[in-house]
């Protein structure tokens, strides 16, 4: 693990110019309390667009100062979605982040044509975990965007987390591509999927990272189990960042991660022109903040 | 033992294995066929092999003649209740011990399968049974192991795996202590429109898991970046295997035939075939073979027939 923790995120967000991050749809208690957060530990300049009324009495009712914060009011959630959107593909912020829209409403804003922020990439989900038991900082991809991908999607997900590691200073992420056994089995899509990832990053289809899979999370995660199989792998016991397979397994990894082991971490959609932070509702307040940081320090060019 | 770089260094080590262990005795189903007993008569006279004859013994002895083989020096099984008896005569002495080789005459290919394959006498393992071809081609270094160009037609990945342990196998008892195998497709790139490149992904994992052991495996590979060190080179291949390799395994009966026929009709070079998988060694020769071939997949199976594994 090359990253040994999360604070060089928010040390990055203090010592460097200020980003500004266009939030769609302030108006939920948690949201706002991240955002104004954020703005007093001088991580981001936020930029809030949404319904002001309801965004102010929120903000009452939880005694929060929105006097410093720029407000663009729009009571329709699918426009408040699209000026955000507009915000940024602009250049007025460098960054967007989801508040309490549905999440299909605010990507078919970011994937709009015209005025959108595709790149012609995929999107996809990175979340970067620290663990108390864990020596350093774990990353998970897809956390969710694309359910059930299959190889040429595996191979854009990894590509948009090698962009981002690259961004926060690891030249050459280490990728373990996770299935449920370290061995290739026929019957079991996910080991045929790794291992056709691993040869892609031999043949420089797939550069700027080493990447060994099928490994089951333990051997990817732990040298002793590693070395118990005797898998003979520069990935093995030193990954930096886990492809899981499917939708259900990725939830299970981060929830362990999050709820069951004291965890904290960092999340953002990749694959945009710029980052997209996406916190959810049940992450703890240093989860949100620092997931704000990741998507600031990758939107620094 | 010295890996064997030529075919000519096979044949010399089947006569050093005659003369240390005596000649191997080769059960031949239906051998009343000429070229099958001119070559036979070769590996006899070169020590490593003794023919055991089996079907009519009158056409056998008329086969004999018109080749000019003294059938004193053979052991000959007068069988005449039909081919498919004869295969299966033939097949018991070889599991039974009585002989450690079996190879076909003229007997028809099935009813040679049938008998290899029949559940009481044949020479099952539960392993895949495959065809490897090796050649021996002018400016390499090496000897060649194709498979499978013969047998199994369309493998799947498990039974492509199965394939390359028995060629393997082969290799080893060429003395070949861990060959290099490539895995080929069209390009050597994976491309998730092309099954082969993924199926040769996975076999390369395989090895690397140890699932396919004793041997070194790297795929997709084009042709030319398997056995070209300066075509791996251009092409920024960082491989082991790359322009090195022992054993090129195909994805399927079309392209292999058609390689191992361009090998063999374009390039100066020497053939011949063996059966893998089954408990013995098995020779399986087309009467389009020439003598030598014959007698060169005798001494492969020679070879074969010591090897411990």
């Amino acid at each position: 693990m090359q990253l040994k923790n999360l604070d060089f995120l928010i040390e990055k967000c203090k010592s460097a110019p200020r980003m500004t991050v266009a939030v769609a749809c302030p108006q939920g208690d948690d949201i706002l309390e991240a955002v104004v957060d954020a703005e007093r530990e001088g991580i981001v300049t936020p930029v809030l667009v949404g319904n002001r009324r309801k965004t102010q009495l929120i903000a009452d009712s939880l005694g929060l100062d929105l006097s410093r914060l720029a407000f663009l009011d729009e009571t329709d959630d699918a426009l408040a979605a699209e000026k955000a959107v507009r915000m940024v593909s602009s250049g007025e912020a460098q960054l967007l982040m989801k508040g309490n829209v549905k999440t299909a409403i605010l990507l078919k804003a970011v994937l709009n044509k015209e005025w959108g922020l595709r790149s012609g990439s995929l999107l996809s989900h990175l979340f970067l975990f620290q663990v108390p038991r864990m020596p350093g900082v774990l990353g998970m991809s897809d956390g969710g965007m694309a359910m059930y991908p299959d190889l040429p999607t595996k191979a854009g997900i990894v590509e948009n987390a090698v962009a981002a590691y690259h961004r926060i200073g690891v030249a050459c992420p280490k990728i373990a591509v996770l299935a449920a056994v370290e061995v290739v089995n026929p019957d079991m899509q996910a080991t045929l999927d790794a291992a056709a990832l691993t040869q892609m990053n031999r043949r420089g289809q797939i550069r700027g990272c080493i990447i060994d899979g099928p490994l089951a999370l333990d051997n990817a995660v732990s040298p002793e189990a590693a070395r118990i199989k005797g898998i003979d792998s520069p990935v093995a016991g030193d990954a930096d960042m886990l492809l899981v397979p499917n939708i259900e397994a990725g939830n299970f990894v981060g929830k362990v991660m999050m709820y069951m082991s004291g965890g904290k971490g960092a999340g953002v959609i990749l694959g945009a022109r710029k980052p997209i932070v996406l916190t959810s509702r049940f992450d703890n307040a240093e989860t949100k903040l620092l997931s704000i940081a990741f998507g600031a320090v990758l939107a620094m060019s | 033992m010295e890996q064997l770089r030529t075919l000519t260094a096979l044949v010399d080590y089947a006569k050093k294995i005659g003369a240390e262990k005596g000649p191997r005795k080769v059960a031949i189903a239906l051998a009343e066929d000429p070229g099958v007993l001119e070559a036979i008569e070769v590996a006899r006279k070169e020590g490593f092999a003794f023919g055991i004859l089996v079907g009519n013994g009158d056409k056998i002895k008329e086969a004999a003649d018109k080749a000019g083989v003294d059938l004193s020096n053979y052991e000959v099984i007068d069988e005449r209740r039909g081919e498919a008896q004869v295969g299966m005569t033939a097949v018991q002495l070889v599991s039974s011990g009585k002989a450690d080789i079996f190879m076909k005459g003229m007997i028809h290919t099935n009813n040679f399968l049938r008998a290899l394959l029949n559940k009481e006498v044949g020479l099952r393992t539960g392993k895949t049974i495959s065809h490897c071809y090796f050649h021996e081609v002018k400016g390499y270094d090496r000897i060649f192991f194709i498979s499978d160009a013969a047998f199994n037609m369309y493998p799947d990945l498990k039974t492509k795996a199965d394939i390359l342990s028995n060629t393997v196998g082969l290799a080893r008892s060429f003395g070949v202590e861990c060959p290099k195998a490539a895995v080929l497709a069209a390009v050597e790139v994976v491309n998730p429109d092309m099954p082969a490149t993924l199926d040769a992904a996975a076999i390369t994992q395989m090895q690397r898991r140890g699932q396919i052991k004793n041997c070194l495996v790297d795929g997709p590979f084009a042709l030319d970046n398997a056995v070209s060190e300066e075509s791996a080179k251009h092409k920024g291949i960082v491989s082991e295997v790359a322009g090195k390799a022992d054993i090129l395994l195909v994805p399927n009966i079309d392209a292999g035939n058609m390689m191992v026929k361009a090998l063999v009709y374009f390039s100066e070079n020497k053939t011949a075939g063996l059966i893998l998988g089954a408990s013995a060694p098995v020779v399986l020769t087309s009467r389009s073979d020439t003598i030598e071939a014959k007698t060169l997949s005798i001494a492969a199976a020679v070879a074969l027939s010591v090897y411990k594994g």
